[in-house]
C-alpha cells in the first residue's frame, strides 16, 4: 500500500514549514486547529520555540466552533491580540480541521483584515502534504504580499531564501554567513535571525541564494518583480574524507545537489534522492523522486551503492546494506538539530 | 503583547466560576502552546498522550489513520522504544475530505500483520480530528479489521476537537484499553486499580492497606507483562479508580464484566487521604488503618519545614496532582504559594474558593492565555513545583513531579517532599 508506513514515521507537514517561515516575521501566526497540530509545531517542528519568542498560537478550535463554522469567533480571538500587541501583520495557517470542513480562507483572511485593520495572509495547507510545499507557499505569500517597493540595490548585500531548521537543522543564521561571509559584505537569512523589514527590503539584495527548492517561486518572484538574480546552492555541507564508488545521498535536493559536487570531487559516482520537492531543472539524470517506503528499499536494492548520506530515521529502511552509511540529520525527517 | 494575565484567589473566588475573566477561559481566546505546557496543549503531544496510551495493552499495536501532521511528533515516542509498534495511513487532501480512507484500513491492517513475525494481541486503530467531523463509526471498522485479519482491533480516538467534552479523548483511550477484558469467574480477594498507565509508586501505603483487609492481588495496568496478566484484570471483585477520567472505563467494566467500582481523588491534604481511606474500607468491608502512614508523613512535612522555612512555592499543572488542591494543602501545612499556573474548571473551583480563605493573596495564570509570552517570573518564589513551573523559574530549587511512578495517598506527599528536599539542597550545594 502506498501509504501504509511501516519503518518511517510522518515527515514534517506543510503547516509546519509554513509556520516555519513565519516564525520570526514578527507577525500573528495562528494555527487553524484544535490545538494538536500547534503542538506539533511547538513541541517538535519549531526547535526555536524554546529559544525565541514567536506570537504563535493554536485557534483552539472544538467541534462545535468546526460544525457550525464560527469563523467570526476566530476572527474576534485574533482581533483580541491584535489590539494587545504591535504586530504588524496577522497569518491563518490551515490544517486537516479546516479543509474537512472546507473553510474559506480567503474570506478568513478578509474578515480578519477588516476587523483588525492588519494585512493578513492565509495559507491553505492541510497537514497532509510536507514541510517544502507550505514553506513555498509562505514564502511567496510574504514577498508577494511585502516586498513591494523597488529599493536602490546594495552591493555586495546577498538574500538567502530557504533557511529554516526544517531544511538547515539550525535555529541561527551564524553558520551560514560566516559560510558566505569571505564574497558578500551584508547576507540576510530572510526569516533566520530576520523579520518582516527584511522582506519588505528584498530589492536591495544584489543576489539572492536560495538553500533549498521551496525558495524557489519566491526568488522568481522577486526576479521578475525587481530583476534580482538567483541561484541555488547551499553553503554550509562537508563531507568525510575517503568516501569512494558509488554513493545515495538522501536530503532535501539543493543540499543533495551541494554533497554531491564535493563528493564527484573525490572521484564519488553520486544519485540525489529525497522524498521532498525534486525541482526538475535542478535534478540531473538518474536522480530520484521516492513517494513511498519500498521507492527506497527497491533503490538501494538495485543501485549497487557503496556509500549512503541520509538522515538516521532512514536506518530502519536500509536493513540489509552492506555499503557505509554516513548520518546525514535533516530536521523535516528526524527532527533532531545538528 | 500585554503583560502575563492574572488574578488573585480572593478576586477570582468572588467572581464566582460563572464570572471567569476571559483569559482564564480557553474557549474565549487564542490558545499560547506554552513551552512550559506542550503536553497539556496537545493530546498526542508528550507523556501518556492517546497514543502511547493506546499502546498499553501488552502485545499491542497501533496504526494511526491520519494526516502526516498528526503522526510528525511520534518520533519523540521512538526514544522510549515505540518504533516497532507505530504504523501509519496516511491521508491525502482528497482522502479527508472524501473518507474514502476508511475501506483501505482492513487492507492497511493486513499489511502491518504481514511485516511483524509475531501476532499482536490488538491492532490498536488511533483516529483524529478528521475522523471526528466526518463522524467516521470506528466499531465497524474495528469489526471490518478483525473479519479480515482474525486480530482484534480497538479503536483510540485522538479528538482534539472534543477535549472539553464529558468524554474526552484521554477518558475514551482509558475505556478503550480496557475494552478487551472479556467476563470470567470473578475473585473476592483480587482488585485492580484504574486511572493511570503507569503503575502507583511501588512504596504506596494502599497495597498493604488492602493486604490487611484481605486483598490478595492489586493488578494495575501498568504492571501488566504480557497479555495474560492483562486479561487476568477481568477476575476482579472491584476496582478503585483514582482518576475520574477513567471513570468511563469503569462504568463499562461495571456494565460488561459486573465488576463495581469505588472512586477516589488523589489529594494532598493529610486528613482528607486519611478520610478517603475510611470511606474505601467501609465500601470494601473493612477497616483501613492509615494512622501511622499519615503520622509519618506529617512528621516528613514538619521536618522539612524546620529545615527549609516556610518556602513560597510557585505550582504549575504539568504535576501529578490538581494545582489548586496542591496549593491549598501546601498551604495548611503553612507554605506560601505565590502563585499558581493552572486551568480554573467546575470540578476545581471548589479549592479555589478554600485558597481564597486561607491564601486570598496567590496569583492563579494560565498557561494557555496568550498572555503568558510575557510572563517575568516572581523573585519571591523558593521553589517550583510542576514541569511548566520549573519552565518559568529556571534557575530555582524545583520538582517536576510529573513521573511515571505514580503518586498517591501519604506517599504521595512522601515523594513531593523528598523530591523538594533534595532539590532545595542541590540548589544550595550549587550557590
Amino acid at each position: 500500500m502506498k501509504d501504509l508506513l511501516k519503518h518511517l514515521s510522518p515527515f514534517a507537514p506543510d503547516d509546519s514549514g509554513a509556520c516555519s517561515v513565519l516564525y520570526e516575521m514578527g507577525g500573528i501566526t495562528v494555527i487553524c486547529d484544535a490545538g494538536g497540530c500547534a503542538g506539533n509545531v511547538c513541541g517538535f517542528d519549531e526547535p526555536r520555540w524554546f529559544e525565541k519568542r514567536s506570537a504563535l498560537f493554536s485557534a483552539g478550535l472544538r467541534d462545535m466552533d468546526a460544525i457550525l463554522g464560527r469563523d467570526e469567533l476566530l476572527v474576534r480571538k485574533l482581533a483580541l491580540i491584535t489590539e494587545q500587541s504591535d504586530a504588524p501583520f496577522a497569518a491563518i495557517v490551515g490544517t486537516p480541521v479546516p479543509a474537512v470542513i472546507a473553510t474559506d480562507l480567503k474570506a478568513l483572511e478578509r474578515m480578519t483584515e477588516k476587523k483588525t485593520g492588519l494585512p493578513c495572509i492565509a495559507l491553505k495547507t492541510d497537514g497532509t502534504r510536507l514541510y517544502d510545499h507550505g514553506e513555498e507557499m509562505a514564502y511567496h505569500r510574504l514577498f508577494e504580499r511585502f516586498a513591494e517597493e523597488k529599493l536602490p540595490v546594495r552591493k555586495g548585500r546577498l538574500g538567502v531564501i530557504g533557511a529554516t531548521p526544517l531544511n538547515t537543522g539550525k535555529t541561527g543564521s551564524a553558520a551560514i554567513r560566516a559560510a558566505l561571509s569571505d564574497k558578500w559584505e551584508e547576507i540576510v537569512c530572510f526569516g533566520l535571525d530576520s523579520g518582516l523589514e527584511e522582506v519588505r527590503k528584498a530589492s536591495e539584495c544584489e543576489k539572492l541564494l536560495v538553500i533549498a527548492p521551496s525558495g524557489i517561486k519566491a526568488a522568481r518572484l522577486l526576479e521578475e518583480r525587481f530583476g534580482t538574480p538567483f541561484e541555488a546552492g547551499y553553503p554550509i555541507c562537508g563531507v568525510p574524507e575517503g568516501v569512494s564508488g558509488k554513493v545515495l545521498v538522501i536530503h532535501q535536493q539543493f543540499y543533495g545537489n551541494a554533497l554531491r559536487e564535493k563528493l564527484e570531487s573525490q572521484g564519488c559516482q553520486v544519485t540525489v534522492a529525497g522524498f521532498f520537492m525534486m525541482l526538475d531543472e535542478y535534478k540531473r539524470s538518474g536522480d530520484v523522486h521516492l513517494d513511498r517506503e519500498s521507492d527506497l528499499t527497491e533503490l538501494i536494492g538495485s543501485g549497487g551503492f557503496d556509500a549512503v548520506f541520509a538522515d538516521e530515521r532512514f536506518g530502519r529502511l536500509l536493513k540489509g546494506f552492506e555499503g557505509k552509511f554516513f548520518p546525514c540529520p535533516h530536521f523535516a525527517v528526524g527532527g533532531k538539530l545538528y | 503583547m500585554a503583560e502575563a494575565f492574572y488574578i488573585t484567589a480572593k478576586g477570582l473566588a468572588e467572581n464566582g466560576f460563572e464570572k471567569l475573566p476571559r483569559e482564564l477561559d480557553s474557549t474565549k481566546h487564542l490558545i499560547y502552546s506554552s513551552p512550559a505546557t506542550l503536553d497539556f496543549n496537545s493530546p498526542g503531544a508528550k507523556g501518556f498522550g492517546v497514543k502511547r496510551a493506546g499502546l498499553v495493552i501488552p502485545g499491542s499495536v497501533m496504526l494511526l489513520i491520519a494526516p502526516g501532521c498528526c503522526g510528525r511528533n511520534t518520533a519523540l515516542l521512538s526514544e522510549l522504544g515505540y518504533d516497532e509498534r507505530f504504523f501509519y495511513l496516511l491521508l491525502d487532501d482528497t482522502d479527508i475530505v472524501t473518507g474514502r480512507y476508511v475501506r483501505k484500513i482492513p487492507e492497511a491492517c493486513a499489511g502491518l500483520l504481514a511485516e511483524l513475525d509475531y501476532t499482536p494481541s490488538v491492532i490498536m486503530l488511533c483516529v483524529t480530528c478528521v475522523d471526528a467531523l466526518l463522524g467516521t463509526d470506528m466499531e465497524r471498522v474495528c469489526r471490518a479489521c478483525f473479519e479480515q485479519t482474525g486480530v482484534k482491533a480497538a479503536p483510540a480516538y485522538m479528538y482534539a476537537l472534543t477535549r472539553e467534552k464529558r468524554l474526552p479523548p484521554m477518558g475514551l483511550v482509558r475505556k478503550s484499553v480496557y475494552s478487551l477484558l472479556e467476563p470470567q469467574k470473578r475473585y473476592s480477594n483480587e482488585c485492580n486499580i484504574l486511572g493511570f498507565f503507569s503503575a502507583l509508586d511501588d512504596g504506596c501505603e494502599i497495597y498493604p492497606m488492602l493486604e490487611n483487609a484481605g486483598i490478595k492481588k492489586v493488578r494495575e495496568i501498568g504492571r501488566c507483562k504480557d497479555f495474560g496478566e492483562y486479561a487476568a484484570m477481568s477476575r476482579a471483585n472491584f476496582s478503585i479508580v483514582l482518576n475520574s477520567e477513567a471513570r468511563a472505563a469503569a462504568q463499562d467494566m461495571q456494565e460488561r464484566l459486573g465488576i463495581p467500582f469505588i472512586e477516589l481523588t488523589r489529594m494532598y491534604r493529610a486528613d482528607k487521604i486519611e478520610n478517603q481511606y475510611r470511606l474505601l474500607g467501609q465500601a470494601i468491608g473493612a477497616e483501613l488503618d492509615c494512622s501511622a502512614y499519615r503520622a509519618a508523613a506529617e512528621e516528613k512535612i514538619k521536618a522539612f519545614r524546620k529545615k527549609h522555612g516556610a518556602l513560597t512555592f510557585a505550582v504549575g499543572e504539568s504535576l501529578n496532582a490538581d494545582s489548586f488542591e496542591l496549593s491549598l494543602a501546601l498551604t495548611e501545612y503553612g507554605f506560601r504559594v505565590a502563585e499558581i499556573y493552572g486551568t480554573v474548571g467546575e470540578r476545581n473551583f471548589f479549592y479555589v474558593r478554600k485558597l481564597a480563605e486561607v491564601s486570598p493573596e496567590t496569583r492563579i495564570y494560565s498557561n494557555l492565555s496568550p498572555t503568558m509570552m510575557n510572563y517575568s517570573p516572581a523573585p519571591e518564589i523558593d521553589a517550583a513545583i510542576g514541569a511548566d513551573a520549573c519552565y518559568y523559574h529556571t534557575g530555582k530549587a524545583g520538582v517536576w513531579f510529573n513521573g511515571e511512578e505514580q503518586p498517591f495517598g501519604f506517599r504521595g506527599l512522601d515523594m513531593l517532599f523528598e523530591g523538594l528536599d533534595k532539590a532545595l539542597d542541590e540548589r544550595e550545594e550549587k550557590k
